[in-house]
């Protein structure tokens, strides 16, 4: 079985497991106020043992701030869009980081289940990784801003000016000697 | 025929610069495009040119609203990475603190939508209320804005007799009761002006993943106070006031009801104080490599920082800011779309939005 073809496999039965896990969480939640669900409610903790059995097993880790990080493995970021909106958690932000040297970047996308913030990191050696802002829109702000901070092509996205006006150079965020 | 309206970057109804350009088909708006940046001042780079104690006073100056709660947020980040950890009466100064700051926002806030529905007695009355808790912050931290209460391991100033800022919640309750909350939500002008415009739905606040009271009155009922408890907030009981309605009148209900919660927790704050120590005292800083993220429930939601260090260096590595405004704000859209062009400074408004935290 070829890589491609394993991973999307595995794509699939982690959007089909988160799927499941959050429409059981939804009929089962308590209102906060009569008629009312709350975004998410029920047991997170399960929702995350399952996602990381999903990717691959044991690699979570929960950091001194109490972020469950999870190794994507050769997992795509769609395919992380997509289970993360099937199991209806929010979009909380992307933050990038300039790694020493010519190591490039990593980005680091964070999402709040029930209040457990999961943290999904991705090194992008050539400064371009596939856009997301199709399936979650809540990403639309925070990619034109990395890409004016740090010049990250979103693929599959087109850009408007964010907090940089028309014809300001990018990448105002990188260190001087690589800007 | 359609046309466009640019409402800003400078505009009477701004607080603010930004900009928001819309497109109308006579009176009624069918799109509109948001323009920010024009506070741009680039924070979070220069934020790796100053050190532990210099970054905290610079990140105070990313809102001037809410502060203290931008502190309040890079210390708690700090303090994960230095291991250090605030003793107890610090944690119920910090959440005194944020609740007085959140009081004076959503007071602040009530006063512009009141001048904003062309209410202008209503705005007096708030801003008369807004200045006693102002007292109440001057009289603890000295200062009106940037309180500089916050530091790695507590706080800077103790509230020495916690008990006699009672009266002070007191009294604020009482006019909150008898006054702005029965107008707010019982009189014919604030509900005609508020009901059933700048809806947003609930699919569509949970796609945008809006935060705070926006969110909560869309029926998304999140409270970080509550889902993830910070400082010393699961010590004391509250409730998180949700609306369904989605609609300005929804979002004033909900900051009025986190009004009296406020007052709920201050009380039960101020009475329960521990006494020792406000914080750890000059001891040595030791950061450790890696990044902390911390998340604090500011007056218009989540905020949160990602703050990285590297060992043995004075300097962050990287302060990254996600403001609550900066993803309440792309909401505004889909909120203007099918209402009337006269209606919009008021929907706009009706997020809270703070363009200096979004711009950084």
């Amino acid at each position: 079985m070829s890589a491609g073809v394993s991973v999307h496999r595995r794509s699939q039965d982690l959007l089909h497991h988160c799927a499941k896990a959050a429409r059981s969480k939804v009929s089962g939640s308590s209102p906060s106020r009569a008629g009312i669900s709350t975004n998410c409610g029920g047991d997170a903790v399960t929702v995350i043992d399952n996602i990381a059995e999903r990717l691959g097993g044991s690699d979570v880790r929960m950091d001194s701030s109490g972020v469950q990080w999870f190794d994507v493995g050769d997992l795509g970021v769609r395919e992380l869009a997509t289970a993360m909106k099937a199991c209806r958690a929010r979009f909380v932000t992307i933050t990038a980081i300039e790694l020493p040297g010519n190591e490039g970047l990593r980005l680091e996308y964070l999402w709040d289940l029930d209040g457990q913030l999961l943290g999904f990191s991705f090194h992008l050696e050539t400064n371009s990784i596939e856009s997301i802002f199709d399936i979650c829109e809540a990403t639309d702000w925070i990619e034109r801003e990395i890409h004016e901070g740090f010049t990250v092509d979103f693929v599959g996205r087109a850009y408007e000016p964010l907090l940089l006006r028309e014809g300001n150079n990018l990448g105002v965020n990188l260190r001087e000697e690589i800007r | 025929m359609s046309y466009k309206i640019p409402m800003g970057p400078y505009h009477p109804a701004l607080e603010e610069p930004y900009k928001l350009d819309m497109i109308c088909d006579g009176e009624t708006v069918s799109d509109a495009k948001l323009h920010i940046g024009f506070n741009f001042r680039g924070i979070e780079h220069l934020a790796e040119t100053r050190n532990y104690i210099q970054v905290i006073a610079l990140m105070e100056r990313v809102c001037g609203i809410c502060s203290n709660i931008h502190t309040l947020t890079l210390c708690q980040a700090m303090e994960k990475l230095t291991g250090v950890e605030p003793p107890p009466r610090a944690l119920y100064v910090r959440v005194v603190m944020a609740e007085l700051e959140r009081l004076h926002s959503h007071v602040l806030w009530a006063g512009i939508a009141a001048k904003l529905m062309g209410f202008k007695t209503m705005f007096m009355t708030c801003f008369a209320l807004r200045e006693k808790v102002m007292d109440v912050l001057q009289a603890i931290s000295g200062n009106r804005v940037n309180y500089s209460m916050n530091r790695i391991g507590g706080v800077n100033r103790d509230i020495e007799d916690p008990l006699a800022l009672l009266g002070m919640v007191d009294q604020l309750e009482r006019e909150m009761v008898r006054t702005i909350i029965p107008i707010f939500t019982t009189s014919t002008t604030a509900t005609l002006r508020c009901a059933g415009i700048g809806i947003l739905t609930n699919e569509k606040a949970i796609s945008c993943g809006v935060v705070g009271p926006t969110a909560r009155a869309s029926g998304v009922g999140q409270d970080l106070r509550r889902a993830a408890p910070y400082a010393a907030y699961s010590d004391f009981e509250f409730n998180v006031p949700v609306e369904t309605a989605g609609d300005v009148r929804a979002r004033l209900l909900v900051r009025a009801l986190e009004i009296m919660e406020s007052c709920r927790i201050l009380r039960q704050a101020l009475t329960r104080m521990p006494a020792g120590a406000f914080n750890t005292g000059d001891g040595k800083i030791v950061f450790s490599t890696g990044t902390a993220i911390s998340r604090v429930e500011a007056p218009r939601g989540e905020v949160v920082y990602s703050v990285s260090w590297k060992e043995n260096s004075r300097n962050p590595a990287r302060v990254h800011v996600r403001t609550p405004t900066f993803q309440n704000m792309p909401a505004i859209r889909w909120m203007v779309v099918g209402a009337r062009l006269a209606d919009t400074p008021l929907i706009q408004a009706s997020i809270d939005p703070c363009y200096s935290c979004t711009d950084r």
